[in-house]
């Protein structure tokens, strides 16, 4: 018999656990404050704010363990929106968002914007034509819904093969920069910090899957939003008098053009956008903040936006999520919510750029090189800066002071001489939303893996056990390898980041497009348009951005594009070209376009359990 | 007839839906990027406007046709389960 569920409602006392990690974070902060004060060691602090919060995320994520199947692939269908939709922010944004993105801003400016749009657009299109019909198919993952839509097993052990690439991709970005701010503060190798964060992740994805990565994840997305809003509050308030700094840092902009003038800081002219977006190497910012298009032509601005929107939109660890709300209209309203979650953080963004901007330029322009200012020193020691009075006129310009991208954020507290705890408090931030993106990564690849693949060649396997313990050692497995993987080589956040968003566009958005929105798209036609999205992609990375003609430099997002205009085509030829949808195909189809009823794959389980 | 009709208008409603919306957001951001040169030159918060359209201005008005979207959809929705059970 079916035992039956303990709990199909959601957790009325929900809002209370969250009040309270919220004001246990909080007083951590504050009392760590007043340690400071009082004389702790700087190791002392680093390790308080960031290893008890770790700590907690795994009480969490042990306090949500499972054993049943629906709790462990979707989080037993009642996650309120609101908790989806910061668990989806903190998923999109991640640590290479948190860090990537605002150095990205620091180095482009106005340029950098398209990235922010982008995934608040993508969002707002994945709530529009994906999310809420991956809702009522119910399917755990993507290849799944595919496969059952086409009621192909060869769709589905494909997908699941081509959201490898992305997703790994992602998987290792994440831990890459959680590990690398471990080290900053903790007296630990990068490699046992790359084993640890992969240890962690682990261990949250293994014990309750969906269930304990949503909990945890929650609790990751306040720690991270306290951890950029609280610097970012005070800096604003010293700076502008008032606490909202996405509102006053307009009012920065008129001394900052004057300290980059000083600086040396001239207009620049656009180059191409693989050459134009910082790298991870340290390199001076020679572009002033508001000149636009002065990094990258309105041309690539446009280009980029849509690829990071189609990327957006298709990612499959963000559409994996559109399962685990109770209905299809809390998942369209977890979507809009982490469209405002992302929207903040985008609007945030920008204001955090600015002010270390300005607190940057305006040292180096009052100080003689031979006499800089402290943090700048101590940014130095964690290089993530270098100062060198390369002509020898005693002073610093701005192509003489060598800045790292994802040290930007870091740059903030220190820039404004705030307390050594708000500089942690943005590492732990940084490093809380990187851990919920990793987790999610990892589990997005390996529960497909598990379901998708391995249990469909080796033959289905409805009992509960097995198929969770094909996900235990896929995820473990999947760890292992991104931990290896990221010991032996090397990945730039942005790059990788920019890469996943232009495959996931790419490979998914036009079969998902098809696939729920044209009755008469078969299976010739998704596979054509997998592989023609996917094949674009692969050719432009692997012949180096030529498509091997030498003559047509294409960067990514254009091949993302181009690969998705390929797909859409495929996808349409080959449908109307082969044989008809079959009619189980068709009342599939009908049946995942009616917004009421019960989710297919749950009606479908049921039928198949018995009535017991 | 009227299960389907009422069945095609709700299809007909939610495709218009989502494509007025995703062509209004592309298409500022679009008319904002093209506009830019002109936008710079007023002054909007203390942000040149430009600037300000790209880094809040869409991002409020995205995240304004997300909610307002979720609210008509489920009107549409709304309608079709009444038509159905008349």
């Amino acid at each position: 018999m079916k035992a039956p569920s303990r709990l199909r409602q959601s957790n009325p006392h929900l809002g209370a656990y969250y009040g309270i990690t919220t004001s246990a974070v909080v007083s951590l902060v504050v009392c760590l404050a007043m340690f400071e004060q009082l004389g702790w060691t700087q190791l002392w602090l680093a390790e308080a704010l960031i290893l008890v919060p770790l700590l907690l995320y795994l009480v969490i994520a042990t306090g949500a363990r499972t054993l049943d199947v629906r709790d462990f692939f979707a989080s037993g269908r009642r996650v309120p929106p609101v908790y989806n939709g910061a668990v989806l922010a903190a998923i999109l944004i991640g640590g290479a968002g948190f860090f990537g993105y605002t150095g990205t801003l620091f180095f482009l400016g106005f340029d950098g914007l398209a990235i922010g749009l982008a995934w608040t657009t993508g969002l707002l299109v994945a709530g529009l034509l994906f999310v809420p019909y991956l809702r009522k198919a119910g399917a755990y993952t993507l290849p799944a819904f595919l496969g059952q839509r086409f009621r192909s097993r060869s769709i589905r052990v494909c997908a699941s093969l081509l959201q490898l690439p992305p997703t790994a991709l992602l998987l290792a970005a994440e831990i890459k920069v959680a590990a690398l701010m471990a080290v900053i503060f903790l007296p630990i190798s990068y490699q046992l910090a790359v084993a640890a964060i992969a240890l962690i992740i682990t261990f949250i994805a293994l014990i309750g899957g969906m269930r304990s990565l949503t909990w945890s994840a929650t609790a990751q997305f306040i720690v991270g939003a306290i951890g950029l809003a609280v610097p970012l509050i005070i800096v604003s308030v010293l700076l502008t008098n008032l606490p909202a700094p996405q509102l006053t840092y307009g009012e920065m902009f008129a001394p900052l053009a004057r300290s980059e003038t000083i600086a040396g800081v001239a207009p620049s002219v656009p180059q191409q956008l693989a050459t134009a977006l910082p790298s991870e190497q340290l390199k001076p910012s020679t572009k002033p903040f508001l000149q636009p298009f002065g990094a990258v032509s309105q041309i690539d601005f446009l280009t980029l936006f849509l690829c990071l929107t189609l990327g957006t939109a298709a990612l499959p660890s963000l559409l994996v999520r559109s399962g685990v709300t109770s209905s299809i209209a809390d998942q369209r309203r977890s979507v809009a919510w982490a469209a405002l979650f992302v929207a903040l953080f985008a609007a945030s963004a920008p204001a955090l750029a600015t002010f270390v901007r300005l607190l940057m330029f305006q040292d180096i322009a009052q100080a003689p090189a031979n006499a800089l200012p402290a943090w700048l020193n101590d940014l130095n020691l964690h290089r993530l800066l270098l100062a060198k009075d390369a002509n020898g006129d005693g002073t610093i310009e701005a192509s003489e002071l060598f800045i790292a991208r994802d040290g930007i954020a870091l740059a903030l507290p220190m820039a404004a001489k705030l307390p050594f705890v708000c500089t942690v408090l943005v590492a732990a931030g940084g490093i809380a939303v990187a851990l919920a993106a990793a987790a999610s990564h990892l589990f997005t690849l390996a529960g497909s893996l598990a379901d998708d693949v391995v249990l469909r060649l080796i033959g289905p396997r409805s009992e509960m056990l097995p198929r969770l313990m094909a996900a235990w050692v896929a995820i473990a497995a999947t760890a292992l390898s991104a931990a290896v993987f990221l010991a032996l080589a090397n990945i730039d956040l942005m790059q990788a980041g920019l890469t996943a968003f232009a495959l996931a566009g790419a490979t998914f958005f036009p079969v998902l497009l098809l696939a729920i929105w044209w009755r008469r798209c078969t299976s010739l036609g998704a596979m054509l348009a997998l592989g023609l999205g996917f094949g674009a992609m692969a050719l432009e990375i692997g012949f180096g951005g030529s498509f091997g003609s030498g003559m047509v430099h294409l960067t990514t997002v254009v091949a993302a594009l181009i690969g998705a205009t390929l797909g859409l085509i495929g996808g349409i030829v080959g449908s109307l070209i082969g044989p008809p949808s079959s009619a189980a195909e068709e009342v599939y189809f009908e049946e995942l376009r009616d917004p009421g009823g019960e989710a297919l794959y749950d009606r479908a389980q049921r039928r198949s359990t018995g009535p017991g | 007839m009227s299960e389907h009709s009422g069945r095609d208008r709700h299809r007909w409603k939610t495709a218009l839906l989502a494509a007025a919306a995703i062509v209004i957001v592309l298409g500022s951001v679009t008319a904002v990027v093209a506009a830019t040169g002109r936008l710079e030159a007023i002054s909007f918060l203390r942000f040149p406007l430009g600037f300000y359209l790209l880094a809040q201005g869409l991002l409020i008005g995205i995240v304004a046709v997300c909610f307002w979207s979720v609210a008509a959809q489920e009107r549409i929705d709304r309608s079709l389960s009444e038509s159905e059970e008349f």
